[in-house]
């Protein structure tokens, strides 16, 4: 029984076990002053994963592995982040913590409330009214208008949209037929994303406009039946690029930086290449946790966290958060691919597509292998919005990866 | 359904490349550039490493300091005790404007700094290296002092070293810099047309003229088929280009010797077409001309290329130094000293040990034979020659009462229209503890009269005063 028992839970012991000797690792580093609030954090933090994992495994039927792979993202971005800056580190906690209570609400309003699929008006007027918050009440930061702030509170509306915008499109191709029979009822989703994207454009955050795109054109390519659409919005996409590229300085300059950073390195190249001298340093194991200077490149605990990453744990550990991305995107395609539910299939592929192409963008980004785009690494990197935003999308394709009611199916 | 299917694995296969792209992407960079980025000098970790360190000393052979950091804050601040004096030789180390001179060539000695091995950065991480070595240096303090007083308000350079042992006892290179107020002077240092940056000792390379005949001198020595009497009428003509002596005077008879104790230019110039390029070039390669010279500081190479197509004018003005003949103050030390120390020429040291903090030496430079320029015979005759040099020819100014000194003066025309003045030699001759070579560069005199009063004042001090 226990011999069962214990096989069958390797995945999380094993993921306890690394906890534990980061967190001995982190204490040896900062052996000079020892605090036990982080200790108890530390080791609460641990125990919250690991009973979360336990109860995940109780109460769904759907797949245990996203849930154990996102800890493990989360656990290596919180190692990172405390050793940069302790009171961030301890902030990120908190966050994780709430994050998992937001998962299990969103995982059970979810599943318990029928209809999502018939909503679609709802999510369009939703996230117009974020957007046009977001003008109203926004602050700029980087170029961008993307915040706002409610007391000391600040969040980024556009994370909760791009959920919107998955549900949107998801229940736009679920009611394919009924919308197609319209006149330019085809034209619909296009228009709306597109006022999506020129919202975006207003604000001039880039980054998030190639997110919505991806998505937009990822499901568009296995859903739409009109082909020329796709055709019609890679145009889109191209022109609205080259738009940016001339409308806005701050693209101009990313791009400029990606051609050759080295010729701009005391000004705006700084960034990219403190942190490719952060990657160099590490080598591919690392300087050790505390033994190099990734606090050299400037936002280090969130845009650039992998830099960070590798170089005190090196590229080793750089190449296993992709591939954990890799394998939470195949988890999140299999989801999709057994899904019976339509628009739970649909949602599942524009999570994963989501998680997927940001992880990316930033990867690439911090490599210098593409431009780059100052967006978050969905868990790793710091930041309250971004982490709820995150772990609601992942209680979403935790409901999406069970067997949905008969009722549901039926009614497809 | 089976469309769909097909599409979603259509992109989730193109997801899978996206991200397998940027492994193999990290991976690259890791092992073709990482190397390259790691050492640009806005890689602030390359500081930051060295900033924790205590640099080591700079000490002269006495145990004089002359460069010393101490903890300032946070960090180490260099300080250069002289200013001015060691510009040349210790250089500076400063984050903004990077390390040239020993600070840059000893920087992982003065750190302590271990090549990178596994091992090695195991043990630094246990035992962390906070102390860098200090370098005792060849040279002596006062003697410096003494040689850059000496050249003060000129340009040129002087290096004095201990002939047998191959250790410098003084190098000066004029015009200097003041390390300690770098960045004030930047600006100046950067637009002044005389180059203070440049260590005219190591790498000014200046026509020899005269002081070149002591290679010419062996050339012919080694030839015994030559017939060394000559009538020298003041001047001669080689392939109709007329080769003046120096006032134009004429020395009548002359065998080898009265040729190179009056620096008669006829007779080396006529003899050489005879003697040939390929033994003077020959010679001259033994005395590390067209060599690189392996020493403390870098090096500008000697050159006298021979082995081009030269014409009989080019090896006629060769011979006298002139011409194509191109040489490092250095390189002529090296050639005074190994006639001085019967024909061996002796690897030039800076760095005598290297002290670890626990005031261990760690590492010592030995001597170190490093060319065969002559056959003690050979050797004994030119310097017997270059003796009556200064006994009773163009050198008179560098005699000493008591001490046989042997040295060859010089006086090179050049492109700027005055010339060098040079002298190079030693002393006492049958038992050399010091050789010298002094360059005044564009000083428009003759070497008899100025650099060699000033060689003789510093072997006289050398004489006096350096300690073995």
């Amino acid at each position: 029984m226990l011999n069962r028992n214990v096989n069958y839970k390797v995945p999380r012991n094993l993921l306890v076990l690394f906890e534990l000797m980061a967190l001995l690792l982190l204490f040896i580093y900062d052996k000079d002053n020892l605090d036990k609030t982080t200790f108890i954090s530390g080791i609460s933090l641990i125990f919250t994963i690991y009973i979360s994992n336990f109860i995940l495994l109780r109460i769904s039927t759907g797949d245990n592995y996203i849930f154990l792979i996102v800890t493990m993202l989360i656990s290596i971005g919180i190692i990172m982040i405390y050793r940069i800056d302790k009171t961030i580190g301890m902030k990120q906690v908190i966050w994780v913590g709430m994050g998992i209570i937001v998962f299990f609400i969103t995982y059970f309003i979810i599943k318990k409330i029928k209809g999502w699929k018939d909503w679609i008006l709802v999510y369009g007027i939703v996230s117009i009214v974020l957007f046009i918050l977001t003008l109203l009440l926004g602050t700029r930061t980087k170029g961008s208008i993307n915040w706002i702030s409610i007391g000391r509170f600040s969040f980024q509306p556009t994370e909760i949209i791009k959920l919107l915008m998955i549900f949107l499109i998801g229940s736009y191709y679920t009611n394919y037929e009924k919308y197609k029979e319209k006149k330019y009822g085809s034209y619909y989703l296009m228009g709306i994303i597109y006022v999506f994207i020129g919202f975006l454009f207003i604000q001039k955050d880039l980054g998030t406009v190639l997110i919505f795109y991806t998505i937009f054109i990822t499901l568009q390519f296995i859903y739409e039946e009109d082909r020329k659409l796709i055709l019609y919005n890679l145009l889109f996409f191209i022109v609205s690029g080259l738009a940016g590229f001339f409308m806005f300085d701050h693209v101009r300059i990313r791009f400029e930086t990606w051609i050759n950073p080295w010729a701009y390195i005391d000004n705006k190249g700084y960034q990219i290449t403190q942190s490719l001298f952060a990657i160099a340093e590490g080598g591919f194991f690392g300087t050790g946790i505390g033994l190099g200077h990734p606090d050299f490149i400037p936002e280090v605990h969130t845009d650039f966290i992998f830099s960070a990453i590798c170089e005190e744990m090196g590229i080793f550990t750089g190449i296993g958060i992709i591939m954990l991305f890799l394998i939470l995107v195949y988890r999140g395609f299999k989801i999709a691919i057994s899904q019976q539910d339509k628009f739970f299939r649909i949602v599942a592929l524009g999570i994963s597509i989501l998680f997927g192409i940001q992880a990316f963008i930033i990867f690439g980004g911090v490599l210098k292998m593409i431009p780059l785009t100052g967006i978050t690494i969905p868990f790793v990197s710091y930041g309250g919005s971004s982490m709820l935003s995150s772990f609601i999308a992942l209680g979403i394709l935790q409901v999406a990866s069970e067997e949905l009611d008969l009722e549901e199916v039926q009614n497809e | 359904m089976n469309k769909e299917l097909k599409r979603i694995i259509i992109v989730l296969v193109g997801i899978c490349i996206l991200f397998v792209s940027l492994i193999v992407y990290l991976s690259y960079f890791q092992v073709f550039k990482a190397e390259i980025v790691k050492k640009n000098s806005y890689n602030k970790r390359l500081w930051i490493n060295e900033e924790k360190i205590l640099r080591g000393s700079i000490i002269d052979r006495n145990g004089k300091i002359l460069a010393y950091s101490e903890k300032n804050g946070e960090t180490y601040k260099r300080f250069y005790n002289y200013g001015n004096l060691y510009s040349h030789i210790i250089g500076y180390s400063y984050r903004e404007y990077g390390k040239v001179g020993l600070e840059l060539e000893y920087n992982n000695t003065l750190l302590n700094i271990s090549e990178s091995t596994p091992l090695n950065e195991l043990k630094n991480i246990v035992i962390p290296n906070t102390e860098g070595n200090t370098l005792k240096l060849t040279i002596d303090h006062h003697l410096q002092e003494y040689s850059r007083e000496l050249l003060k308000g000129r340009k040129g350079s002087i290096v004095a070293m201990n002939p047998k042992t191959g250790e410098v006892y003084s190098m000066v290179s004029l015009p200097d810099f003041n390390p300690s107020s770098l960045k004030e002077d930047w600006n100046n240092i950067m637009e002044d047309g005389d180059s203070p940056f440049l260590n005219r000792a190591t790498s000014g390379l200046y026509t020899p003229g005269s002081v070149f005949k002591v290679i010419s001198t062996i050339a012919a020595l080694e030839t015994p088929e030559l017939n060394k009497q000559y009538e020298c009428k003041g001047s001669t003509k080689i392939d109709g280009y007329t080769l003046e002596d120096y006032g134009g005077k004429a020395h009548g008879k002359v065998d080898l010797e009265e040729a190179l104790v009056k620096s008669c230019n006829s007779y080396f110039a006529e003899k050489s077409i005879i003697i040939g390029k390929d033994k003077i070039g020959e010679v001259a390669d033994r005395f590390m001309i067209n060599k690189s010279i392996s020493f403390d500081l870098p090096t500008k190479k000697s050159s006298f290329p021979y082995k081009e197509n030269l014409g009989k004018t080019d090896i006629a003005s060769a011979s006298i130094g002139q011409g194509k003949v191109l040489v490092t103050p250095l390189n002529m030390v090296l050639i005074a000293s190994g006639i001085g120390n019967k024909g061996q020429v002796v690897k030039p040291i800076l760095v005598k040990e290297t002290i670890s903090p626990e005031g261990t030496v760690i590492k010592a430079n030995s001597t170190q034979v490093i060319s065969d320029g002559a056959d003690v015979f050979t050797a004994n005759e030119i310097k017997n020659m270059m003796v009556e040099v200064v006994k009773r020819g163009t050198g008179t100014n560098a005699s000493i009462k008591g001490v046989r000194v042997a040295g060859k003066t010089g006086t090179a025309e050049n492109s700027s229209g005055k010339s060098h003045a040079w002298f190079i030699g030693f002393a006492p001759a049958d038992d050399p503890k010091i050789a010298i070579a002094v360059v005044l560069e564009e000083d428009g005199t003759t070497g008899g009269k100025t650099a060699a009063p000033i060689a003789r004042k510093i072997m006289i001090e050398a004489l006096n005063t350096v300690k073995e």
